[in-house]
Order: structure tokens, then C-alpha cells, then sequence
């Protein structure tokens, strides 16, 4: 080939341009990390790495749906808790009002009972984050109200205001989970309710007006036979919602769990398909760089030389 | 055979025939770095020989053309090759604005799981794939707490950006798009007014080579030069007839015609912006297939435009199916059928701002008496991972992905063909620059040689000289 005198620029400024080009990539994959920054460098990598992205992104979603649930649940348990033990002093009082106790005694595991009512009650009026936890999705309103005062100072009735409907939480990619009980439920289908449930047969109020008035009355055989076995049923129903809030928050935990190893796979695939291998990447550089050297190097010094300098 | 005088006049031949090879030489030093120049050669031959007792006897030599060396077979495929980059370089262009205004890159330091909370709102990357992702995510956020305000709020702003962000990336591709139309009117321009150079260079080279005086080959080397600048701009077909004049042709249309300019392109509009070119005296719609003028509307047409309606359609899905859901909502003050996003496109979109001043106003609540209800919001958050037959079955991020994907893919293959396309050329052109490229070596050399040819021309006059001298000596 006859090499002519643009011949030698030309291939050096083509030689040195492609150098720079590679070098300048290998610059900014070894400044960011990256094998990839735009869709144009390895567009099916570029396409995973968003789809992993937003799985990842939707996993970090699920932990904190998880970690509010959480929240909700634990709240849940101290009120479901704390009932349980009126419950149990309740049930306790049931017991100890047999006949050796005077009419006096009686009327004050009366008093005691009636303290007991309210207390529970506003228990279940519990709120976390400005929402009742048990009215159902009837969030904005207390869901159980004392009824009306009776000419003998006492309360008959404790209505309830919310519903039996739950929202339902997503925790993972079409797992559902519901953490919250509604107060009541008078049919045997759906969650069972806290205090009323038709399924136990528990009417927690109600029992316990039933009991303190017969407390009132004296009736101890009524306490003994009826009071008592329905006191049984809240006890049973309340045990079981503890059990089942208990399963709720494993079931969370172990969601969390689920949501965090599968969290830190995917990140191991997007760094898989995105990073770049950083001793490559360095050593790929100093090729580059020292080709860019040698090309200039031995361009300089043709390039200085010619017939010119042998001419007189 | 040659008296003394014959001789001399010889010499002085030679002389001047070793002056034109200085000459020659000369002016392929002065235009070494001229890129249009073809080197040039003095054809020397021997002049007419004159009888003798002892047969023919030479007469000298004298330079009787300056010949070009050009190699047509190259320029020709480098014509095609020059149309071919053109066409790749623009729509490499183009598509490199569309990726630019798409905005989507991969910044892993921000977007790691772990650093995912702790890097927002410092300069981390924000793209529509993580405008979708937020907005959904934040749906989620709201059917967990469905009465929460602050979860209202957080979700009527990651609404708005993302609608922002839509309308940005719509503008934006729609500028790049009248920006090609301008390119494209410039190019026309810059056809319109080589054509017409062509064709008075066309004019020069017949009129000065019609005389007798051999090849025109600066003016031929002028032509060349504008006939692959147009060939960058669009696939030309070219004709060289016998009397030195090219033809030109584009898609079969006629532009020239000897030293004639018989057309010219125009701009016409097929309709919704869409232009294309044509001629203006035929009328003739033109389909160009290389050149820099079909890069830009290939990419303009195919690829700047699927991204644009991909994006469209995917907002106006997101619009549809987010509002249908919400309309049916209750709000936490029991309102129901207000719309979350107003709009239709990817231009338009925008969330309602009546929920953006109150968010309380977002229907979350599949019951107007239950605050605490999340079907409406849960529904809207499941939309997220929902496929959809518009997105190719695919959920919406998938479906981004694809658009994102699609255009790297295109891009990413441009560069390769453009990388290709520039080995081949750049070959072509050492092919061309080996056979006609000016080298200084031998130019030097050259000039050496004829120099010295001229020492001895002039010695040889000298001899003569002295010889006549000697001759009229005689007589004394």
C-alpha cells in the first residue's frame, strides 16, 4: 500500500479517538461502578434491571405495609390483652358470688363489675394512629357507646357503632392479610368479633350487665348457672383472638423475613446485570491507556520525521 | 538530423518541460492537505523524431497532459457508503436526543434496596420507572392506613410528579420532533444549493475541457467534493457522460441533466406535521432510502414516534384504570366520582387539584360510611402489578421497561451499524487516499528529479552554446 502524507495523521487521529472513547468508558464504569448507565449501552440489561428495580422497590413497599401492620397488631394486643384480664377478674367474681357471700359483698363485686364494664368498654374503644382498631372499617367513630343511664344510676346496654367489614392488607405479591377484629360479629360467617360473636356465643358487655345486676338482685344461682358459663365463652373468645393475634404478628415477622432475603437476592441480580467488575474494568483501563501512550509516542516521532530533515 | 540550433531548441524544451513537472509538483505540495485533491502527474513523451542517415533520432521530450489519478471505481462506492453513514449518523442523533429526553438511566449508588430511603431527595436519580413505581408503592401506603393524611398527601404528590414527569418527557419528544422537521428543511436547503453547484461545475468542466484543453481536474476534483457532500445528505444516483458532465438523479427523479438544473426539492406535509420531500417542479413524492435527510425521518417516523405513543399509551391506561377505580371510591367526607388524574394523554395529564389541596378528598373507601375501608385504594395499589392487553399483557412498569428497552435496542444497533459503516468507509478512503492521497516524500523526490533535469537542460544549452561559439569562431 503506498502510504501518502495524510496517511499517518489521519490513522493516528482515528488510532487516538477510538482510544479516548474506550477510555473515557472505562473512566466512567470505573467511577460509578457501572457496566451500565443508559438504555443505549445494553438495552435487555437496561430491562431487567428496571423490572428488578421495581420488584425491589415493591418489596421495600410490602416491608413497610409490614412494619405499619406490625403497629396495628401490637396495639391490637395490648387492648385484646388488658380485656382478657377483666375477663379473668370478672370470671373470678362470678365464682366467688356464691351464697356465703352477704348481700353487702355482693353489692360490691357489683360496683366492682360495673367498673370492670367500663373499663373494658373503653378498651375496646381503642384508638392507634387516630383509628378505632375495633369498629370494623368504621375507623372515625367509637364503636361501642355506653347506653343511657338508668334512674338507678346504672348502664343496661353498650351499643356498637361499627361494622363487621376488614380491610384487607396486601404483605407480599397477592397475599392478603387482615390484622385488625371488628368488635362484633352477630353472624356465624367472617372474622369472629371481639366482644360480640355470634359463632362463641360471646356478648362480653352484655354478660357482665347481666352480672352485675344479678350481683345487685342477690341471685346467685343465676351467676352460677348462666353468668358463669357465658363469662366461659368471652374467656374462650378472647383467648382466641389473643391466639390468633399472636399468628398475626409470626405470620408479619415472618413475611418481613420473606420480603428482606428476597430484598437482597434481587439486589445481587441487579448488581449481577448493572455493576461493572471493577478489577476488569481497571485493568481493561490501563491497556487503554497505555495503547493511548504508545500511540501518541510513536506518532510524535513519525510525524516529526520526513525527507524534509535529509534535504539541503 | 538536428543542426545546432535544433539542439538548442531541445534544450529549451526540456527546459520548460522540467519546469512543468516543478510546477506539477508544486501543486501537489500546495494542496496536501486539500481533501478533495487528486494528485496529478506530468505525462512526459518523447517528441517526434526526425530522420536520419543512421535512422529516426530523437528530438527531446515534451509534456503533453497532466493526468489525474483517480480511481472512479472507488469514488463511486464511497458515494454509496457516504449516504449510508449519513443516514446512520442522524438517526444516531436523533435517537441519542429521545434517549436524552426520555431521562432513563441506571444510577445504582442511589437506587440500591438499602439506600433506597436514605438517598431520596439527594439529587437521586428520578425517572418515570420510579415515578410508576412510587405511585403505586404509595397506593399501598395508603391501603394500609387509609385515613392517614399525611399518606393522602405523600400520594397526591408522587401523583402530580409523575404526571409532571409525563408531561415533560411528552414535551420534550415533541420538540425533538419539530427539531427534525427543521434539520430536515436545512438539508433541503443545503440539496437545493449543491444541486445547483453541481451543475455549474458541470458547465466549467464542458466548457474548458470542449476547447481541446485536455481533463479539468480541479474543477472535477471541486464536483466530486459537492457531489459526496450530497451524497451524505441523500442517495444519489450519478451518471458521467461522455462529455465529462454527471448526471444526477435522486430516487430516479432527475436533478440534473448536463449542465442543466432540472429540479429541486421542497418540504410538503403528508399530513399531521409529518415532512417529507419532494420535487418541486414534478411534484414527485420522494421515498429516500439513504442520506442523512432519511436518518432523520426514519428516526423522526419510527422510533421518536413509537416512544412518544407507547408513552401516550401507556398514561392514558394508567389515567383509565386508576380512575375507574377511584371514581367508585368514597373519599373520607363520603364524596364519591371525582377523578384522581385529569387528562387523557401523556401531554395532559395531571392529578385532580381538588385532591391535591385535599387529599382527604381521595377515595380509598369502598363505603361512603367507612373511612377505614382500603378496597378502592388496595385496588388501585394491585393495579401496580396488574397486566394489561394494551402493555402486551405486561404490568405497567414492565411495560416502560419495554418502551426504554425498545428504544436502547434501536439505538444501541445504530452504533454498531454507524461503527461498522465507519470501518468500511475509512478503508474506502486509505483505498483512495493510497492511489491519489499527495505524499510528500515523493513530491520532494520529484521536485529533486526535475530540478536536476533542469540543471541539465540548462548545461546542455550551455554546451550548445559554446559549440555555436566555437562553430563562428571557425571563421576567423
Amino acid at each position: 500500500m503506498r502510504v501518502t502524507a495524510n496517511t499517518f495523521p489521519d490513522t493516528l487521529v482515528d488510532q487516538l479517538s477510538q482510544l479516548a472513547v474506550r477510555q473515557n468508558r472505562l473512566q466512567s464504569q470505573a467511577a460509578t461502578g457501572q457496566r451500565i448507565q443508559l438504555p443505549e449501552d445494553d438495552p435487555t440489561a437496561m430491562r431487567r434491571v428496571i423490572d428488578l428495580q421495581n420488584e425491589s422497590k415493591n418489596l421495600g413497599q410490602y416491608q413497610r405495609n409490614i412494619s405499619t401492620l406490625k403497629e396495628y397488631a401490637g396495639a391490637s394486643f395490648m387492648a385484646i390483652k388488658s380485656l382478657e384480664k377483666i375477663c379473668d377478674r370478672a370470671g373470678e367474681i362470678a365464682t366467688l358470688a356464691d351464697d356465703t357471700k352477704s348481700p353487702e359483698e355482693l353489692r360490691i363485686y357489683a360496683i366492682e363489675i360495673n367498673q370492670l364494664l367500663e373499663q373494658s368498654v373503653q378498651l375496646a374503644n381503642t384508638k392507634h394512629r387516630g383509628d378505632y382498631l375495633f369498629g370494623g372499617t368504621q375507623t372515625d367513630k367509637p364503636p361501642f357507646t355506653l347506653g343511657p343511664v338508668e334512674t338507678n344510676g346504672r348502664v343496661n346496654s353498650v351499643s356498637y357503632n361499627g361494622n363487621s367489614d376488614l380491610p384487607q392488607n396486601e404483605i407480599a405479591e397477592d397475599t392478603m392479610l387482615t390484622v385488625q377484629v371488628p368488635g362484633s360479629n352477630t353472624a356465624t360467617t367472617g372474622t369472629r368479633g371481639l366482644i360480640v360473636d355470634a359463632t362463641s356465643g360471646a356478648d362480653f358487655f352484655q354478660h357482665l350487665i347481666s352480672l352485675r345486676d344479678n350481683l345487685y338482685a342477690g341471685d346467685t344461682e343465676t351467676i352460677v348457672k348462666t353468668d358463669r358459663v357465658n363469662l366461659a365463652k368471652d374467656e374462650e373468645n378472647i383467648l382466641f383472638h389473643l391466639g390468633t393475634n399472636g399468628a398475626i404478628q409470626s405470620r408479619l415477622e415472618t413475611a418481613s423475613t420473606v420480603a428482606q432475603t428476597r430484598g437482597n437476592s434481587i439486589e445481587v441480580l441487579i448488581s449481577n446485570e448493572a455493576d461493572a467488575d471493577l478489577a476488569q474494568t481497571l485493568v481493561r483501563l490501563n491497556e487503554a491507556q497505555n495503547a493511548y501512550k504508545a500511540a501518541l509516542q510513536s506518532g510524535a516521532t513519525i510525524l516529526s520525521r520526513s525527507l524534509m530533515d535529509y534535504l539541503r | 538530423m538536428l543542426d545546432l540550433y535544433g539542439t538548442l531548441s531541445l534544450g529549451q524544451r526540456s527546459l520548460q518541460t522540467q519546469r512543468q513537472g516543478v510546477e506539477i509538483a508544486g501543486h501537489n505540495l500546495a494542496n496536501v492537505n486539500n481533501p478533495a485533491y487528486t494528485r496529478q502527474r506530468l505525462i512526459i513523451q518523447t517528441s517526434q523524431a526526425v530522420p536520419s542517415a543512421i535512422g529516426p533520432q530523437g528530438t527531446g521530450a515534451d509534456g503533453v497532459a497532466i493526468q489525474q489519478l483517480r480511481n472512479t471505481l472507488v469514488d463511486r462506492q464511497l458515494q454509496g457508503e457516504i449516504s449510508t453513514r449519513g443516514y446512520l449518523q442522524a438517526k444516531q442523533q436523533a435517537l441519542q436526543y429521545a434517549q436524552a429526553d426520555l431521562g432513563q438511566e441506571i444510577d445504582r449508588q442511589s437506587a440500591t434496596a438499602e439506600s433506597a430511603s436514605a438517598s431520596e431527595g439527594v439529587g437521586a436519580q428520578y425517572s418515570l420507572a420510579e415515578g410508576l413505581s412510587d405511585l403505586f408503592n404509595n397506593f399501598q401506603s395508603l391501603a394500609t392506613n387509609p385515613t392517614s393524611m399525611a399518606e393522602r398527601q405523600v400520594l397526591m404528590m408522587k401523583a402530580q410528579t409523575l404526571a409532571t414527569q409525563f408531561n415533560q418527557v411528552d414535551q420534550r419528544l415533541g420538540e425533538l420532533r419539530g427539531f427534525l422537521n427543521e434539520s430536515l428543511q436545512t438539508d433541503i436547503d443545503k440539496v437545493n444549493q449543491l444541486v445547483e453547484e453541481i451543475a455549474r461545475l458541470n458547465n466549467q468542466v464542458f466548457n474548458s475541457e470542449v476547447n481541446g484543453f485536455g481533463v479539468a481536474n480541479d474543477l472535477r476534483d471541486t464536483r466530486q467534493a459537492k457531489i459526496e457532500e450530497l451524497a451524505g445528505l441523500t442517495r444519489i444516483q450519478t451518471v458521467e457522460q461522455a462529455n465529462g458532465m454527471i448526471d444526477v438523479a435522486i430516487e430516479g427523479q432527475d436533478l440534473i441533466l448536463g449542465n442543466q438544473k432540472i429540479d429541486s426539492l421542497e418540504i410538503h406535509d403528508a399530513g399531521s406535521g409529518q415532512w417529507l420531500a419532494r420535487t418541486r417542479s414534478a411534484g414527485q413524492n420522494l421515498t429516500l432510502t439513504g442520506g442523512k435527510m432519511q436518518g432523520t425521518i426514519d428516526a423522526r417516523d419510527r422510533d421518536v414516534r413509537k416512544l412518544k405513543e407507547d408513552l401516550n399509551g401507556l398514561a392514558a391506561l394508567l389515567i383509565d384504570e386508576v380512575n375507574k377505580i377511584h371514581i367508585a371510591g368514597f373519599s373520607l367526607n363520603g364524596s364519591t366520582g371525582a377523578r384522581f388524574f385529569n387528562g387523557t394523554h401523556a401531554g395532559d395529564i395531571e392529578a385532580n387539584v381538588d385532591l391535591l389541596n385535599n387529599p382527604a378528598l381521595v377515595q380509598a373507601s369502598g363505603s361512603a360510611t367507612a373511612p377505614g375501608d382500603n378496597s378502592a385504594a388496595l385496588a388501585m395499589a394491585k393495579l401496580g402489578n396488574a397486566t394489561f392487553e394494551p402493555l402486551n399483557n405486561q404490568s405497567f412498569s414492565q411495560g416502560y421497561g419495554q418502551t426504554v428497552a425498545t428504544l436502547g435496542q434501536s439505538l444501541s444497533s445504530v452504533n454498531n451499524q454507524l461503527t461498522d459503516q465507519e470501518v468500511v468507509e475509512k478503508l474506502l478512503k486509505r483505498q483512495r487516499d493510497s492511489y491519489s492521497g499527495v505524499s510528500l516524500d515523493e513530491e520532494m523526490t520529484e521536485l529533486m528529479k526535475f530540478q536536476k533535469a533542469f540543471e541539465a537542460s540548462a548545461r546542455l544549452i550551455n554546451t550548445v552554446d559554446e559549440m555555436l561559439d566555437t562553430v563562428i569562431s571557425l571563421k576567423r
